[in-house]
């Protein structure tokens, strides 16, 4: 079993809900973000525009922060996602640096302002501190909410089929660009949409083997570019309200099958 | 871009699209780490140059700079280690036995030379100090030198290790293309070994000038200067060959904010105006002292700019496919 996710490139229409979803989930001080969205300019026809990648930790097979880890506190569970041990991380950011992703961060005291800088500290913030303390002077990054995956299969459910047992990003996607599962069942529907649309990894040629991959199946294969009109065809299909007419309304056209289908 | 980005309720993230520095081991906190890797270079080749000097006859100068070596890894690269360490009490965690993680991880191997080299290089002061100055028998004097062999090439070697780790670990990471060369830990023991030897020469004025053991010195030093200049120059020639990151790095070091230090603290005064001296003084007469001081305060200066250099041009390629 590994676990893996694919992120449609198509569908995603920056909503930063996965961004907002993971902070709350994990009750991240300010300027920690496990999900980053990030943003890039594509020339469309003479245009440019910005378009966005939403990132987190690739949980690679072959992970780079493992093997620079000198305390074991980054380590890969058998089900392949990299978690780190807060308890035994002493700070040397040797993974920070040795990540070619950069999908970890350094927990110091500047990254906790507080969510209102010079104002007392909000309710989520000091049941955070509870809840799901963060441990300063050690590294952070995204663990596919593996305290869901766990709670979830010690009852039975499967990871990326059943809510309880899935990532919070997940979950709150509302394009439904995220799809979690196990990538060594051939039969999985993360499995299926890489095959399917050509799914890819970033940066595949350092041999990481990340396990989040990406689709675009629009333009299919390798390709980096996610249309706007292909996001904002996806953000209208998932509005309730809004069905084919409108998108012919809108649009003057056709709904594509990618647009149209989820 | 950030304009555009901007106006967004939660700001976009824009790192990692284009190449991006490297800055954890180099801003704010960051520069323990630098002068930790100075220190590195400094004490591996000022003890090695000592131990090496002293293998034939110990005079009283290979053995003061056997112990600046091993004051400048104990008093000043290790303790500048554990301050950046964001849990420093924690950093026996990163040492054998208590970690396995010596198989894979630079900074684990690198903990381990360390502390070899410091009981290993302590023993050896201390054994050689004994057989320098000590009132010993024949017999004592014989066991003395055998254990003073044996500790001294541990110390030797694991010094040698502790200078070599520091490349290796820079080198391990691949996103980092102008440091992902084999290239880089062979430039940082060169260079460490040259301002060991000028900083050697330093100990030797202190300790009272011996006029042969300089000239010696100074010999090795003109070798590794020129040799070091000509694996700095391949280094950033092959940088522009093997990755448009790497050679924005190259382009940023020659041309562009780290320029200054590239130019003026690394090949101006810590290669060009040592090698110049060490030439001069080899042809000239009379009191050269002032001159070598001046020496060995640019060789130092180079120390420092030559992995400020390094590290602050780190730069990162893209995670995006087709971008840089």
């Amino acid at each position: 079993m590994r676990w893996g996710m694919v992120i449609n490139l198509a569908k995603c229409m920056r909503c930063h809900a996965c961004v907002a979803a993971c902070r709350i989930e994990h009750f991240l001080p300010l300027d920690i973000t496990w999900v980053k969205l990030i943003a890039h300019e594509v020339d469309e026809d003479g245009a440019v525009e910005v378009s966005t990648y939403p990132v987190r930790c690739n949980q690679c097979a072959d992970a780079p922060c493992v093997h620079a880890c000198p305390t074991e506190a980054s380590h890969q569970r058998e089900d392949g996602i990299v978690v780190i041990d807060s308890d035994k991380c002493i700070g040397c950011r040797y993974c920070v640096i040795a990540c070619p992703y950069q999908n970890r961060t350094f927990y110091s005291k500047d990254k906790d302002p507080g969510y209102f800088p010079g104002y007392e500290r909000t309710r989520f913030e000091k049941m955070g501190q509870k809840l799901y303390p963060h441990q300063r002077g050690t590294t952070e990054k995204c663990n596919f909410c593996v305290e869901r995956i766990d709670d979830g299969m010690s009852r039975g459910l499967t990871p990326g089929v059943d809510r309880d047992a899935s990532p919070a990003c997940v979950n709150t996607c509302q394009a439904r660009a995220l799809t979690f599962g196990d990538l060594d069942d051939p039969d999985s529907e993360v499995n299926r949409l890489i095959r399917r649309y050509g799914g890819f990894q970033l940066r595949a040629e350092y041999g990481t083997e990340p396990s989040v991959w990406y689709i675009d199946y629009r333009l299919g294969g390798n390709d980096n570019k996610a249309p706007r009109e292909a996001q904002t065809g996806s953000h209208i299909q998932h509005l309730s309200s809004v069905d084919r007419d409108a998108f012919r309304r809108i649009y003057g056209r056709e709904p594509a099958d990618a647009e149209a289908k989820p | 871009m950030k304009a555009q980005t901007r106006r967004q309720w939660i700001t976009t993230h824009e790192w990692m699209v284009k190449p991006m520095r490297q800055k954890e081991w180099i801003s704010g906190k960051g520069i323990l780490v630098w002068l930790a890797e100075v220190f590195s270079a400094l004490g591996m080749g000022t003890y090695l140059v000592g131990l090496l000097a002293g293998i034939s006859e110990i005079t009283t100068w290979a053995w003061w700079a056997t112990v600046l070596g091993w004051v400048l890894i104990v008093l000043f690269k290790l303790p500048f280690h554990l301050a950046y360490l964001g849990r420093p009490l924690r950093f026996w965690r990163a040492i054998p036995p208590f970690t396995k993680a010596w198989r894979t991880s630079w900074l684990a191997r690198g903990m381990f030379f360390s502390i070899v080299f410091t009981g290993a290089g302590f023993l050896q002061i201390v054994f050689w100090y004994f057989l320098r100055w000590g009132d010993l028998s024949a017999s004592a004097s014989d066991a003395l030198t055998v254990l003073s062999w044996i500790v001294g090439i541990v110390a030797g070697v694991f010094i040698l290790l502790t200078g070599v780790y520091c490349g290796f670990a820079m080198s391990y990471c691949k996103s980092l293309p102008f440091w992902n060369t084999g290239l880089l830990p062979i430039v940082f023991v060169i260079m460490g070994v040259a301002d060991g030897l000028a900083l050697t020469m330093g100990v030797n004025l202190i300790t009272g000038a011996d006029e042969a053991a300089i000239s010696d010195l100074e010999f090795w030093s003109r070798i590794l200067l020129v040799v070091n200049a000509l694996l700095i120059a391949g280094y950033l020639a092959r940088a522009y060959q093997r990755h448009s990151a790497a050679e924005l790095a190259a382009q940023d070091l020659i041309k562009g904010s780290t320029a200054w230090v590239f130019w003026v603290l690394l090949v101006i005064l810590g290669i060009a105006t040592p090698l110049v001296i060490s030439v001069a003084t080899a042809f000239m007469e009379g009191d050269t002292e002032p001159l070598l001081i001046v020496a060995i305060v640019c060789h130092t200066i180079g120390a420092f700019a030559l992995k400020y250099s390094v590290l602050k041009v780190g730069i990162y390629r893209s995670v995006l496919p087709g971008v840089g």
